[in-house]
């Protein structure tokens, strides 16, 4: 690689930044491995970025606190009276809002039972319309069972999980089509996964889960990699009947396998 | 993208060091194999510290990856000579991803202990220094800087991360201004770097 290259197209600096394409980067490092100028300009634009970042952060961080020490100072120029007056008109804000909310679903609430007695009346009064107002308290009944059951998942999901398998995901060397690590389903309902992703990194990731057919399971957006490189996500066993799958991860394509187990 | 008509002029220099330094390997000469660690030793630090390694495991798994590619090229040499970059670089990214995968069968465990050590620490009081006087160097950069425009061509690039091609059509930039404005940075906080350091009595970098 050409130094006079390096330099026209920022090669460096977007090494760097991680915004330089796959295939460039890898020629790059194969060139910078015995460039000791290419180190050097590595080194100095890294340094060079640090500087402008942090610059950057101290900027931010001083109008802030400028736009706190404003309001501050606005508050202390205003009289006492004052003052107590932009206090209450904070309560007041406070206490208004719930009450209109209040006031609004009482509201609501007053129209659907108006409505509902309405409809009794109704159906009182239509002798034939009874039995469909039976059938209609039954699809009600069956509803609100419906609804408690959800309920109880609801707050088991917020319950916390033990013996959460964590698969991570790894291409073995020298066998990047293997079969992947295989778990057994576990009685929490959920399976976490890990899988690594490299340099330089994308601002995110999405993961395509798919069944020993091809057929696409789930597909995990916005996924971002951690300070271990990797990204994580967890799924629910019940999408994952014994047998084998493969993660695909997108953009760059890397792809791992994994098997789950039958039960037992 | 221009590579490949530059690669011709470059690269042979660099294939036939590779190719002298192989067969040299493999004849059993000791000096080649200080020759080899001797020049590819500050690239591969680099590049397992940007691929994410904490210092002391770049500096274990840079002596690894010369470990293991000495001992390869002592006993089967290498199909393509010329090729003793890439396959340095991939020795030394395998085992780097093999250290992870490790780490992460040991986290599967619930190692409390190893998910603190993951934990980025933070920065020492010197490495504090070092990065607020790299901040003050590109405030004085900046300043020095003739116009808003050039200004506006360092942060769009290197605090918003801006394409270069986005910037210039902005602008109305061609893209010699564009590399000019970035070259006479970078050689200005050298100059200031350089300064700082020698005020210091001793370099220093703060990554």
């Amino acid at each position: 690689m050409d130094h006079a290259y390096v330099e026209e197209n920022q090669i460096a600096d977007r090494y760097v930044m991680g915004t330089l394409p796959a295939e460039e980067a890898e020629r790059f490092e194969n060139h910078y491995l015995s460039c000791p100028e290419c180190l050097d300009r590595l080194e100095l634009t890294e340094s060079v970025q640090r500087g402008f970042k942090r610059m950057a952060g101290q900027d931010a961080a001083q109008l802030t606190a400028a736009h706190q020490l404003a309001v501050v100072a606005w508050l202390a120029r205003l009289g006492r009276m004052r003052q107590l007056g932009v206090l209450l008109a904070a309560l007041l804000v406070l206490a208004v809002l719930p009450t209109g909310f209040a006031v609004r679903s009482n509201t609501k609430l007053a129209q659907a039972h108006s409505a509902l007695k309405q409809e009794r009346q109704r159906s009182v009064d239509a002798g034939t319309l009874q039995a469909e107002l039976e059938a209609s308290r039954r699809q009600l009944a069956g509803e609100h069972e419906a609804r408690t059951r959800v309920e109880g998942q609801l707050a088991q999901a917020f319950q916390p999980r033990a013996n959460v398998p964590i698969v991570s995901l790894v291409v073995e060397r020298g066998e990047p089509e293997g079969d992947g690590p295989a778990v057994h389903p576990s009685a929490s309902g959920w399976v976490l996964l890990e899988a690594p992703v490299e340099p330089p990194f994308q601002k995110s990731y999405r993961a395509v889960l798919r069944d020993g057919n091809g057929r696409e399971v789930s597909r995990v957006p916005d996924l971002q990699p951690n300070e271990r490189s990797t990204l994580s996500f967890s799924l629910p066993t019940a999408l994952l009947p014994a047998g084998a799958y493969s993660v695909t991860i997108e953009p760059g394509g890397q792809r791992f396998n994994f098997r789950i187990l039958p039960p037992g | 993208m221009g590579v490949d008509s530059t690669d011709a002029v470059s690269e042979p220099d660099e294939a036939a060091v590779a190719a002298d330094l192989v067969r040299r390997i493999a004849a059993r000469d000791a000096a080649a194999e200080g020759e080899l660690v001797e020049r590819y030793r500050r690239g591969i630090l680099y590049l397992l510290r940007r691929l994410g390694a904490l210092p002391d495991l770049a500096d274990d798994l840079q002596q690894e990856t010369f470990r293991i590619v000495i001992e390869r090229l002592r006993h089967e040499g290498l199909t393509d000579p010329a090729g003793l970059a890439p396959f340095l670089r991939g020795t030394a990214r395998n085992l780097l991803i093999a250290e992870r995968r490790k780490t992460a069968r040991r986290r599967t465990w619930g190692d409390s202990g190893e998910l603190a050590e993951a934990v980025a620490p933070a920065p020492s009081q010197l490495q504090t220094v070092l990065l607020d006087e790299e901040a003050r160097i590109v405030r004085e950069m900046i300043a020095e800087l003739p116009n808003d425009r050039d200004r506006e061509i360092l942060l769009r690039f290197y605090v918003a991360e801006e394409e270069k091609e986005r910037i210039c059509a902005d602008l109305g930039l061609d893209s010699l201004h564009f590399n000019r404005v970035l070259f006479r940075a970078r050689q200005r906080f050298k100059e200031l770097m350089e300064r700082f350091q020698k005020r210091q009595g001793a370099p220093g970098r703060a990554g």
